[in-house]
């Protein structure tokens, strides 16, 4: 990239910060021009500007990887924790301290790779946290080897002869997992990332959002192209509240379906646990 | 046998569903209720099948047990079979009671009647037919061998006959009825054959005393002491930690939840020691193991954290229901780069109640995560301990910011003391974020050679401001001596009553013990190896963790003794190396 553009990029964000002063921290995002990340933190500022929640109440958690960033930019707690440990960690501060909004930020490496044995428990146990698993399909901090959901087949520094295993779908694994609230969405479609961002993080119990996030910088196979050729919304007539039928809708790589794929209200974590401390403060 | 015996040591052996435990509990109970000193160790192996074998030691006495001893007076054979292994640790002139009631046909290979050496005495009480008699089962057996002892050491009956009522009166009036019942038939039967073995002196007036593990007493000083987050996942022989703070804590507006792995609970104890709470874990050596990486990011990140490790026999899954005193070494030095933590290991209950309320309160002054070392031998054994009511006393808290600081906060502020003001997530005035990254005095990333230099070196002064917070070594046995023995932990026991036994062989010496692993007063250790001609240091491994702590610190050579155990260390071991070490110095 030439210094022009490089300068522009600058300023184009030092623009969006200034018009931006309740939420945006002083550091300035690390991340590649035009990676997906940024409809991502957009989503989040216009949640959390929405919902007016004060920087000490909230809580963002990430692990190691580009996504690893997120607390490092909006103003907020921030627990720049471990490879693949960010939902435990969230887990501690909640039961913790149930009065903070929690929000867990990471890619597909951290979350089904490394960390994928975390995602389950935090699913079925309905703790109230948000989930946003950003998917691109790559580990791009690394430079671009494959990950959990890389296609068959994906050439990379550490597959030179084609991924072998078959990617994992993190959306059907939280549907899966007993998730209550569970939404796939594209960072190409801004409004529709900051919609589903804050409706999950209103939601009472476990939100996930998967966004696919592409890479621009390591992943040539799933690119912001590829994935808007094979997305199309959930059809008019889908409804919300058939978990065996949105695993199914969930499963289609052909088209990809978007938007809100379940949601249901029943007790969370943190609400049983305040019900049994309070049997014994009486 | 005129004399009087103070001190016995009683052994049950069978197979599960034989009561052993139960046994010991009885047994235990009854010594403690009349104010002697007890010390109960169980030994079972790490399969749940139905025919594992198991066995109780009840050592009591009129004056301090420290250990679980050499040998033992009395052994009850409730399985014949597996009894005979035990046999060679019944000291001459002790007892065997076997079960006479066992039918004709059993082969002399399995008999343990046809295994009692000359100079033990043998008492064959029909133990199955008289638990038929009081119950009209098999089920008792135990009891009726209970009875027994009581009277070949003329024990007092009633403190059995009450503990018997308060472990059995929950089952019912018949439960409670053949048991007692079982008890005095065993007491009859060995009043109408068998002499006297040898009676122990019972001192009248003496105050019951309370029984205790050290995992128990762990736990409740870490609950007393404002413990309100713990994270775990089940390992022997740590669980119990577990299973008493699930259950205490709700009750005291905390919280505990048993995490997918240990990896999980470690990382939750972080987060909600980030929040500001008091947080644990517990685990035993694997478990450490997997928690390392999380262990390191609280060395970074500057996050108060409690680990607490119940040692048990290594490396890898190892010895699951055996003691060894083997992760030292990790505890110090698993961490990647230059990773300082606080060790501690205490060496009794009490130290288990007291010093876990001292971790607490360097981790939370101190913001850095404390390593505490407990074993297999210290958690799980029962002994009798003076716990007092806790004092309401000052708790190190975290330093505050001030208003001004709070203006332009800076997480990781450089101070005399190493120590930053914080704050956490609920307060308002200022946020941050936290990371395993090196960062700035801000908290934000960064890899500058300089920022790193500075942020190491303010790592480590916390490491050297804290040694005014921490209690010195004690040094114990004569302070005249020649010979001087430094060890840790659980084997500190079998060192003092083997520093004991020299000094009846005229040999004296004496002990430093600290519950500090790192750091500690040097200063103490250093004047004390200099008083010293011979140092002795004895420890349940094979490598001499704790040894080479203390020659790399002290420049000492000290005389090692390495025992990678699966039972507690021998007093007459430890005896038998400090007269090794005088003959040494006489030459």
């Amino acid at each position: 990239m030439d210094s022009l553009s490089k300068r522009t990029v600058l300023e184009g964000l030092q623009e969006a910060k200034a018009a931006r002063t309740q939420v945006w921290r002083d550091d300035l995002p690390t991340w590649c021009p035009g990676c997906g990340h940024f409809t991502v933190l957009h989503g989040l500022y216009e949640a959390v500007e929405q919902m007016k929640i004060p920087p000490k109440d909230l809580v963002l958690v990430s692990g190691i990887g580009c996504s690893g960033r997120f607390p490092f930019f909006i103003k907020g707690f921030g627990f720049h924790g471990l490879h693949g440990r960010p939902i435990p960690i969230a887990t501690g501060v909640k039961i913790a301290n149930p009065d903070l909004t929690v929000v867990v930020v990471g890619g597909d490496g951290d979350g089904v790779g490394i960390g994928g044995g975390h995602f389950p428990h935090a699913a079925r146990s309905n703790l109230d946290i948000t989930y946003i698993l950003l998917d691109n399909s790559i580990y791009g901090l690394t430079k671009g080897q494959i990950s959990p959901t890389s296609p068959v087949g994906m050439k990379s520094a550490t597959s030179p002869y084609g991924n072998i295993a078959r990617p994992l779908n993190p959306t059907t694994l939280a549907l899966a997992y007993g998730a209550t609230f569970v939404a796939r969405t594209f960072s190409r479609e801004r409004d529709k990332v900051a919609q589903l961002i804050l409706q999950a993080i209103q939601h009472k119990g476990f939100s996930f959002v998967h966004d696919l996030s592409p890479c621009v910088e390591f992943n040539k196979l799933i690119t912001y192209k590829s994935v808007f050729e094979s997305v199309t919304a959930l059809p008019d007539d889908y409804t919300t509240n058939e978990r065996t039928r949105a695993i199914q809708m969930s499963e289609s790589t052909d088209p990809i379906y978007l938007g809100l794929y379940f949601k249901e209200e029943i007790p969370t974590f943190d609400q049983i646990v305040h019900e049994v401390k309070e049997s014994f403060a009486q | 046998m005129t004399s009087k015996k103070n001190e016995l040591s009683i052994r049950f052996c069978g197979i599960a569903g034989d009561g052993i435990v139960t046994s010991g509990k009885i047994l235990a109970g009854a010594c403690a209720g009349i104010g002697l000193e007890v010390m109960v160790n169980d030994i079972y192996s790490a399969e749940i099948r139905g025919l594992g074998k198991s066995t109780t030691t009840v050592r009591f006495s009129t004056s301090k047990v420290y250990s679980m001893g050499d040998g033992i007076d009395l052994l009850i054979g409730m399985a014949a079979k597996e009894s005979i292994a035990e046999v060679k640790d019944v000291k001459p002139g002790g007892g065997i009671i076997y079960d006479s009631s066992t039918p004709g046909d059993i082969t002399e290979e399995n008999s343990l009647a046809a295994h009692i050496p000359s100079e033990a005495h043998g008492y064959g009480i029909p133990l199955k037919w008289l638990a038929n008699e009081a119950s009209g089962t098999n089920r008792g057996r135990n009891l009726v061998a209970m009875g027994a002892l009581c009277f070949l050491y003329s024990l007092p009956p009633d403190m059995f006959i009450h503990r018997i009522k308060t472990l059995f009166t929950r089952k019912g009036e018949k439960v409670l009825e053949a048991n007692i019942n079982a008890f005095q038939l065993g007491y009859q039967y060995c009043e109408e054959h068998f002499p006297l073995n040898h009676p122990f002196e019972v001192k009248e007036g003496l105050s019951p005393r309370q029984l205790i593990s050290g995992n128990d007493a762990l736990a409740k000083g870490a609950i007393e002491c404002g413990l309100k987050f713990f994270a775990g996942y089940p390992i022997t022989p740590a669980t119990k930690i577990m299973e008493i703070t699930a259950k205490e804590l709700p009750k005291l507006e905390g919280w505990c939840i048993q995490a997918e792995d240990e990896i999980a609970a470690i990382s939750a104890v972080l987060g909600a020691s980030f929040v500001g709470k008091r947080a644990m874990t517990a685990t035993a050596g694997p478990g450490l193991c997997l928690m390392s990486e999380m262990i390191n990011l609280a060395v970074m990140a500057e996050i108060p954290a409690v680990i607490v490790d119940v040692q048990r026999g290594g490396p890898s899954t190892g010895l699951p229901t055996k003691v060894e005193q083997g992760d030292l070494n990790i505890a110090l030095y698993g961490g990647a780069g230059d990773s300082p933590r606080v060790v501690m290991a205490p060496s009794t209950s009490e130290e288990c109640y007291t010093g876990i309320q001292l971790a607490f309160d360097i981790a939370e002054k101190y913001q850095t995560p404390v390593i505490f070392l407990s074993d297999l031998f210290l958690g799980q054994r029962i002994e009798t301990v003076f716990i007092q009511e806790t004092i309401e006393r000052d708790r190190c808290t975290r330093k505050k910011p001030s208003p001004d600081q709070l203006n332009n906060y800076l997480r990781y502020k450089i101070t005399d003391d190493g120590v930053s003001p914080l704050i956490v997530p609920g307060e308002p005035g200022a946020f941050y974020t936290i990371t395993g990254l090196e960062h700035t005095i801000r908290g934000t990333p960064n890899y500058e050679s300089e920022v790193h230099t500075m942020m190491t070196a303010k790592r480590h002064r916390k490491f050297e401001s804290m040694v005014v917070d921490l209690p010195r070594a004690d040094i114990l046995g004569d302070k005249d001596a020649e010979i001087g023995i430094a060890s840790w932990g659980s084997t500190i026991g079998a060192i003092l009553e083997g520093m004991a036994i020299a000094r009846e062989e005229g040999v004296k010496s004496k002990l430093i013990k600290s519950i500090m692993i790192h750091p500690q007063h040097e200063d103490s250790f250093r004047a004390f190896f200099d008083s010293c001609k011979r140092v002795i240091v004895p420890e349940m491994n094979y490598q001499g963790q704790y040894a080479a702590l203390l020659k790399s610190r002290y420049g000492i050579k000290p005389m090692e003794i390495h025992i990678p155990a699966v039972n507690p260390v021998s007093p007459l071991k430890i005896a038998e190396k400090i007269l090794e070490a005088n003959h040494g110095l006489s030459k």
